[in-house]
């Protein structure tokens, strides 16, 4: 794997772009903040973390009108002031809560499952820079990959620094 | 082609990356300094009053408060309203100002928010105080319990309350901490002991800055914003129907819920300001948050303000439209009566004070900022205490008539929840950065750059 150091983040996004013109396989690139374009220049996909978040925010709406429906209409209806028990306007409060509740709690769940995140991981960072000031493109070296050519076309493009790593990230 | 410049930098100095990750990390990797030593100790003291009352108030039992049978609720329930709604500022300049894209919010947005978990905190601190019995501050929950399954009823206010108010403080914490991440990492990537590098390490969640996950960070922070606008909206509503679903007149007004929303944001905008005014030079970030960033705090503070005494002045009107003497009298009561002069108070610091803001040199003086940001704080807590103890006082049987005045123990609880409150600011302050250093760098505009990368919001002159 080679990687190419840049200092700024235009020409990170232009960088990137040329390289996958070029046909490079490019891993992934790290950067101190989140460059907009650069997920669409690499061609990542829409995340579905999106779906994810309705798909909680109505499991949480479902149970929360379960469990007022289960609680005041079916196991203990309760008299008070002669007020229905069963009546959906005043549920609205609770089913909305507990939707964004689960909306929460479920979508960031799911980030850091699909980022590998959790508590206390050993942190392999590609360079320690890379959360202060500095944006790193990987670039994966395949058997076929010219190594002399890809080094020149990372410099060319603006790299202040070019290394090789072995370990795979 | 020329565009004018419609707003000042939000970054003064001609700071690079780096800087930025240097000015704000500065003050939790030096030594404390003797400021946030005497600081902290100050604020540990009131906290250690609010601890004694706390604990005295739960011996003895509300018999230890002023309060009687006319005026059920008074000290307890102002200081909750008054904390949740500092709190809201916090979620609405990270949340809603994220929606209409107002990056002058990167700035004030963490320490916003630190103020709104802290504020929950204290507000959550006064619910559970008032019970009485708070060991048993467990049964507004649902729970499958042995009284004969009695569940709780779910008609009520208070019950929504409690899910409302602790939805908030979860999904804020959430937003919070996830806002934190990166800037944990860039910490730890700078750490030089090994305490801190394993502290922040764990905390950090092993962040590598991968554009993969940056793609994902984008798209979680912006359904977390749009999750939390309607969320705060719906929490301080929630709030206000705890007073406008009863039938004491002065509280029985469909006007409630956008007045108290509005309440919260003022005086949560007046907290930050007090915080922000003073954070901003002792932390010696006066280029992060510049006046400009003061002067678009202080117009918020003046719009609320006056949307406040729009309700004010509303309230009176349907009060005398709607042709019910009690409505009437509540409100006679309120502005003439043996309270009138805690209306006035509020009238004065919350309608009239902020109007001064129309002026610039006003909003950008920062003396001024602070000495208005207490104002404002006064006056919403007055704003509070009128709504519930003028309503409550003289009720419908005039031979239950009466006044009521705190006792010191309320009155040691109130102050001292400003110790609790300031005792969990300052640990902030000295562990974790005070602005969002990744949002701040997306917006920054280095001095050699040809073109920003995201031009049209950056309120620079661009030639070309």
């Amino acid at each position: 794997m080679l990687l190419g150091v840049y200092d700024n983040p235009d020409t990170v996004l232009e960088a990137t772009e040329n390289l996958i013109k070029s046909g490079y396989d490019i891993k992934d690139v790290y950067t101190p903040f989140a460059v907009h374009g650069l997920d669409r220049v690499m061609g990542i996909k829409r995340t579905r973390l999106s779906t994810a978040a309705f798909v909680f925010a109505m499991i949480g709406i479902a149970s929360a009108l379960t469990l007022m429906i289960y609680t005041s209409v079916v196991d203990w209806q309760m008299n008070i002031g002669g007020k229905p028990s069963f009546h959906i306007p005043t549920y609205i409060p609770i089913t909305f809560e507990l939707g964004i509740l689960f909306t929460a709690f479920g979508m960031v769940s799911c980030f850091f499952i699909v980022n590998r995140m959790f508590w206390g991981r050993v942190t392999d960072v590609i360079d320690i820079r890379v959360t202060d000031d500095t944006f790193v493109i990987a670039v994966n070296v395949h058997e076929k990959t010219d190594v002399k050519a890809l080094e020149n076309s990372l410099i060319s493009n603006g790299a202040i620094e070019v290394r090789e790593r072995i370990n795979e990230i | 082609m020329y565009e004018s410049p419609i707003r000042e930098k939000l970054i003064l100095g001609g700071k690079t990356y780096h800087d930025i990750s240097s000015d704000i990390c500065r003050p939790l990797e030096n030594k404390a300094s003797k400021g946030w030593w005497i600081g902290f100790t100050l604020s540990a003291i009131v906290l250690a009053v609010w601890i004694y009352a706390t604990t005295y108030t739960m011996l003895v039992g509300i018999g230890a408060w002023g309060l009687n049978k006319t005026v059920g609720w008074a000290f307890d329930i102002t200081n909750f309203v008054f904390w949740v709604g500092i709190g809201h500022a916090g979620t609405l300049i990270s949340a809603v100002l994220l929606l209409f894209r107002q990056k002058w919010r990167m700035s004030i947005n963490r320490s916003a928010e630190a103020m709104t978990i802290f504020a929950v905190i204290c507000a959550a601190s006064f619910i559970v105080s008032h019970m009485g019995r708070p060991w048993v501050a467990y049964w507004p929950i649902p729970l499958p319990n042995a009284f004969g399954s009695l569940w709780v009823n779910f008609n009520s206010p208070l019950v929504w309350d409690v899910f409302a108010i602790s939805t908030y403080f979860s999904v804020s914490l959430v937003f919070w901490y996830v806002g934190l991440i990166p800037d944990i990492a860039t910490i730890r990537d700078r750490a030089t002991t090994k305490l801190r590098k394993f502290m922040y390490n764990y905390f950090s969640m092993g962040w590598n800055g991968s554009t993969r996950a940056w793609h994902r960070y984008e798209m979680i922070s912006l359904i977390l914003a749009g999750i939390s606008t309607p969320l705060v909206l719906s929490v301080h509503s929630i709030v206000s129907m705890d007073f406008a679903t009863s039938l004491v007149p002065g509280w029985h007004t469909t006007i409630f819920p956008p007045y108290f929303v509005a309440g919260a944001i003022f005086s949560g905008f007046g907290m930050v300001l007090t915080l922000l005014v003073v954070g901003r030079v002792v932390l010696k970030q006066e280029e992060y948050i510049t006046l400009e960033h003061l002067d678009a705090m202080a117009r918020i503070v003046m719009l609320t303000g006056t949307m406040v005494g729009l309700a004010y002045i509303t309230e009176f009107f349907v009060a005398a439209y709607s042709g019910v003497e009690y409505e009437q009298y509540a409100f006679i009561n309120r502005a003439t009566g043996p309270y009138w002069w805690a209306y006035w108070t509020m009238m004065s610091c919350n309608l009239l004070a902020p109007q001064v803001f129309w002026i610039k040199w006003a909003r950008s003086t920062p003396w001024f900022l602070f000495v208005m940001s207490i104002i404002v704080n006064i006056g919403m807590w007055f704003e509070r205490f009128v709504i519930i103890v003028t309503s409550l006082h003289r009720d419908f049987l005039p031979s239950s008539w009466t006044m009521y005045a705190p006792t010191i123990t309320e009155v040691s609880i109130l102050i001292g929840s400003f110790g609790l409150f300031f005792t969990l600011y300052f640990l902030f302050v000295r562990y974790l950065p005070t602005i969002n250093m990744t949002e701040l760098k997306s917006i920054l505009v280095l001095k050699d750059s040809k073109h920003s990368h995201d031009k049209s919001e950056k309120g620079e002159a661009h030639h070309g």
